[in-house]
């Protein structure tokens, strides 16, 4: 185990991952002022947020300076603490929506160990994914690794959070994708989750099954689900091109929009900020994902590779079901948008994130295998 | 794994992500730029109405349940800021109908405009020819609203004006006070008076309705209701048939009536002349009017009761006789001469008459302001302070009303520090017939009275008695405990009420004699700065048992016996007659789980023989 970080290794900083990432962040605190400014308090959210994105990047800081092999050493504690976290939550968490998601921290507030999980998901399966590295020549060579996702899923989807369980199912099929699992056999894991969905169904709340039939057909629920995504598409809609301001929104201000500054702030980018304002946001996260694949490309070992895979997909994820829930194309899920959205724990999670990425394209091999 | 299988992998991953962008960016390209316009046509026409729905403020009855305050329907015409496209020629044609300046109209309009989705009331309360004229025209108009909006109704008009107060919009310093308390702007809130006191109560919660409107404005669809949540009932100390008699008794004439239990405090009349009628409120008040209250040199809005400042007169005696009393100056047979004047140095100072020959009871049976005069100069003015003070004269009683006033205890530090000159003799002699300096609430003098008359508890008065939900349940008493007890002997109070007793038995107020009747009270006539003295009459009865305190002062009418005295025997008839009648007519409140119910009820439980006037 290296601590500290060696000159040549930090010369190996990738300056556009580090740099999307500050650019995403910074986006993000404007975007979460814009949609929070009104009320007593206008600095109120922001300031929270900004606070999360400091001590997030302190720690962050940290997670550099170690050698990111050192967490494959501690994957299994890592995995029972993770699983002992989430059913924490269904103990003694609070509830919002009808759903259990926070763990109360006193005087520190909340947080939401789902979104740590996301992470602690990457690095286990990517080192159970090394201690099995293939290759997987059927279904049941695969099914080790869908007992190690089924727990943590399970457990989330009791709270019920639909959203981060199926964020667990993107991650799971990256990584295996990657790792060398055959097409056909995730195709085959795919098939077979969805015909679990009937069952699945009735362990969702009558709200989440709302969302997702009135995305199947809005005309079922009009004014009540259905409602939010003609409120969203109409206020991303008419940003138009340019947008109509920074600041100067108003289905955002009308409060037409729900979770305005959680799930949906990609809808008061797109009014206030327009087409191109939208282009800019999603080229930031195209260029995020780019180096991030680069990290997995060059990283030194497999371990390492399977981390980066498994961040890019949650990301990738994430921005394609919030961005396409806000422009009708994709059903509510409760999704937030990374990097973007309020709320703490998801910020500090992505910026970690993005600190495992960068430790990961940092410690490469000069010479490839 | 080959290593470039793992390669061709990543490759196939990012050209997924790419995909899954360019599938996003297609999206948004036909949303915000395909279908841009007419996404924005929605959103500027947006369809949904927030209409708050304002809370019913709760009724005021008296003791037995008479309603005093209450609402009723009216139109308010509230306009909508984001229907509002044109804003000056259509505020022009409101306010021509409304009879409003367009330039109000506008500002108001701008007051609201963070949330566009609401509407700005304009005017409250609007007849209903104007209605008519506005909805002839809502073509022209999609921006106004008529809604139908509970108004405050005071049922007895100038009846207790003082005492309940009046409601208005909640102003920019109320708002950033109470925000936090959940006060929006454009809310009413009590001002003055019971209403401003027990705002928290009364007010309620307001509800709203979220619904579609068409392209007129019209509600097509509910899609959401929260029902408003009325506020609680107060129920006041006052008893209606009493606050009327003392309301006619005093008639035109400026000045005030209080009646007080002095038993607990609470207020069951309560006068102040010239009031104002506080209907002239609930709409929106017009600056005519308002400037016109204003400007009254008669102060309507005063509540003399407990912000006038008055010489109290002889009434003060009651204070040099404890005095005097508890500084063993006096005994009840103790002599005096009062030749009609006394001389101090230099000085004659004039008593209202020459009595000859009196003993101490005589002479505040008879008001004898020699005697006074003499036992204030031995008890020095820093003794008749103290036990000024002691009734709890210089301080706010702490009744449940906004800006009590103090009045003035003099001493001479006082004058030291107020008029920067020396304390004369002369103003001992003044001070002790409760002249000079000495200022008083008529509150303070019925506390002090009640002092008196319970045995030395100094209570503190109270309109309010209960709050209760709007099915009768109990959710708050109001009995606040007592400022404490007066520095005063049970021998000195003996002798103190034996000369008021004097007073009605043969003294200077024998008019309120009544048969099985027996009262105690004292006569005041106090100097003003100009025209004739204020007239005061201060009593309690039964003079055993005492159960109602009446104070009642009219300003430049003369001697207290043949001005106030009249006023404090109507008051007290009425209250016998409200008691012979067996009290409640009202319905009789229903047994309440409430948790802190006490037995004390101010009815008695069986109608009194013999005590018709």
């Amino acid at each position: 185990m290296s601590i500290g970080l060696d000159r040549r290794v930090a010369r190996n900083i990738d300056p556009y991952l580090l740099g999307s990432t500050l650019l995403l962040c910074l986006f993000g605190l404007v975007m979460v002022y814009s949609t929070t400014r009104y009320g007593l308090h206008p600095l109120a959210f922001v300031r929270s947020q900004v606070l999360h994105f400091v001590v997030g990047a302190v720690i962050a800081a940290a997670i550099l300076t170690i050698d990111y092999r050192s967490f494959a050493s501690g994957a299994r504690a890592l995995y029972i603490v993770n699983l002992l976290l989430l059913a924490a939550v269904l103990v003694a968490g609070r509830s919002s929506l009808g759903a259990q998601r926070w763990i109360p921290l006193g005087p520190f507030g909340q947080f939401q160990p789902s979104e740590f999980a996301k992470i602690a998901i990457v690095i286990t399966l990517a080192r159970h994914l090394s201690d099995r590295p293939g290759p997987y020549t059927s279904v049941r060579d695969l099914l080790p690794f869908l007992a190690h996702i089924s727990i943590p899923m399970i457990l989330i989807f009791r709270q019920p959070d639909l959203g981060t369980a199926l964020v667990y199912g993107a991650i799971f099929a990256g990584m295996l994708y990657a790792g060398g699992a055959r097409r056909r056999d995730l195709a085959l894991l795919g098939v077979a989750g969805a015909a679990l969905a009937p069952l699945l169904w009735h362990i969702l709340k009558a709200y989440q099954r709302r969302r997702l039939l009135s995305f199947l057909d809005p005309s079922l629920d009009p004014l009540g689900a259905g409602y939010g995504i003609i409120q969203s598409k109409i206020a991303v809609g008419s940003g138009m091109l340019w947008g109509k301001g920074l600041f100067a929104g108003t289905q955002n201000v009308l409060q037409f929009v729900p979770e305005h500054h959680t799930d949906f702030i990609f809808s008061v980018v797109g009014e206030e900020l327009g087409f191109i304002g939208c282009l800019v946001l999603l080229a930031l996260f195209y260029l995020w994902l780019v180096r991030g694949v680069r990290a997995a490309t060059v990283a030194r070992d497999r371990f390492g590779a399977l981390v980066a895979v498994g961040i890019v997909s949650m990301v990738a994820f994430h921005v394609f079901v919030n961005v396409g829930m806000t422009v009708g194309i994709m059903p509510i899920t409760g999704i937030p948008l990374p990097f973007i959205s309020y709320g703490g724990s998801a910020l500090m999670t992505m910026i970690w994130a993005a600190a495992l990425l960068l430790n990961v394209g940092m410690r490469r091999q000069k010479i490839l295998f | 794994m080959e290593r470039d299988v793992f390669e061709r992998r990543l490759a196939a991953l990012a050209v997924l992500i790419a995909a899954m962008l360019v599938v996003l960016v297609v999206r948004l390209w036909q949303v915000q730029v395909v279908q841009g316009d007419y996404y924005l046509r929605l959103s500027e026409e947006n369809r949904l109405r927030v209409t708050p729905v304002l809370a019913p403020r709760g009724a005021l009855v008296d003791r037995h349940g008479r309603t005093l305050v209450a609402n009723r329907p009216a139109f308010t015409v509230a306009l909508l800021p984001l229907e509002f496209r044109n804003p000056r020629p259509e505020a022009q044609a409101v306010g021509k109908i409304l009879g409003m300046d367009p330039a109000e109209i506008l500002s108001r309009l701008a007051a609201g405009r963070d949330r566009p989705f609401e509407p700005v009331r304009l005017r409250r309360d609007v007849p209903k020819e104007i209605i008519a004229a506005i909805e002839e025209s809502q073509l022209d108009l999609p921006g106004v609203l008529v809604e139908v909006e509970p108004v405050r109704q005071y049922v007895y008009r100038t009846l207790g004006a003082q005492i309940f107060g009046y409601v208005g919009e909640i102003n920019d310093d109320e708002l950033k006070r109470l925000h936090s308390a959940g006060y929006e702007l454009g809310d009413l809130i009590g001002k003055e008076g019971v209403e401003e006191t027990y705002d928290a109560y009364i007010r309620g919660r307001n509800g709203q309705i979220q619904a579609e409107a068409d392209a007129q404005g019209r509600m097509v669809r509910t899609l959401g209701t929260v029902p408003a949540v009325p506020g609680n009932e107060v129920v006041l100390g006052l008893d209606l048939a009493v606050q009327q008699a003392a309301e006619a008794g005093l008639g035109d004439r400026l000045g005030v009536v209080v009646a007080m239990d002095p038993r607990d405090g609470t207020i069951v009349a309560m006068v102040s002349h010239p009031a104002f009628d506080p209907n002239a409120f609930s709409g929106g008040i017009k600056a005519g009017v308002w400037n016109g209250l204003l400007k009254d040199p008669a102060r309507p809005l005063l509540d003399r009761v407990i912000q006038g400042a008055y010489p109290p007169g002889s009434v003060f005696k009651v204070v040099t006789a404890s005095a005097a009393l508890q500084l063993g100056l006096v005994t009840p047979d103790t002599g005096f001469y009062s030749p009609g004047y006394y001389n101090l140095g230099n000085w004659t100072f004039h008593a209202w008459k020459a009595l000859g020959h009196v003993n101490f009871i005589d002479a505040i049976a008879q008001s004898c302001d020699e005697c006074f005069y003499d036992l204030a100069r031995r008890a020095g003015p820093n003794e008749v302070a103290k036990y000024a003070r002691t009734y709890g004269l210089g301080v706010p009683t702490g009744v449940d009303l906004p800006n009590e006033g103090s009045g003035v205890v003099p001493d001479p530090a006082w004058k030291k520090r107020v008029w920067k000159q020396d304390w004369y003799g002369g103003d001992t002699l003044n001070m002790g017939i409760g002249q000079g300096y000495v200022l008083t609430t008529p509150l303070q003098i019925a506390r002090m009275m009640a002092a008196v008359a319970n045995g030395g508890t100094l209570v503190t008065p109270h309109v309010v008695t209960e709050i209760r939900t709007g099915d009768n349940r109990l959710v708050a008493r109001i009995a606040p405990p007592p400022a404490g007890h007066i520095q005063v002997s049970q021998q000195t109070l003996d002798v103190v009420r034996t000369g008021l007793t004097a007073v009605v038995t043969r003294g200077t107020g024998t008019a309120l004699q009544m048969p099985g009747f027996t009262a105690a009270g004292k006569t005041g006539t106090a100097e003003a700065g100009h025209g004739k003295p204020f007239a005061w009459f201060a009593a309690y009865a039964p003079a055993d048992a005492p159960r109602l305190v009446v104070v009642a002062m009219v300003e430049n009418a003369g001697f207290g016996a043949e001005n106030a005295l009249p006023v404090v025997k109507d008051v007290f008839q009425a209250w016998l007659r409200e008691i012979q009648s067996g009290a409640t007519p009202a319905p009789a409140p229903k047994p309440t789980p409430g948790p802190t119910v006490s037995p004390v009820s101010a009815a008695p439980a069986a109608p009194r023989k013999s005590t018709q006037p």
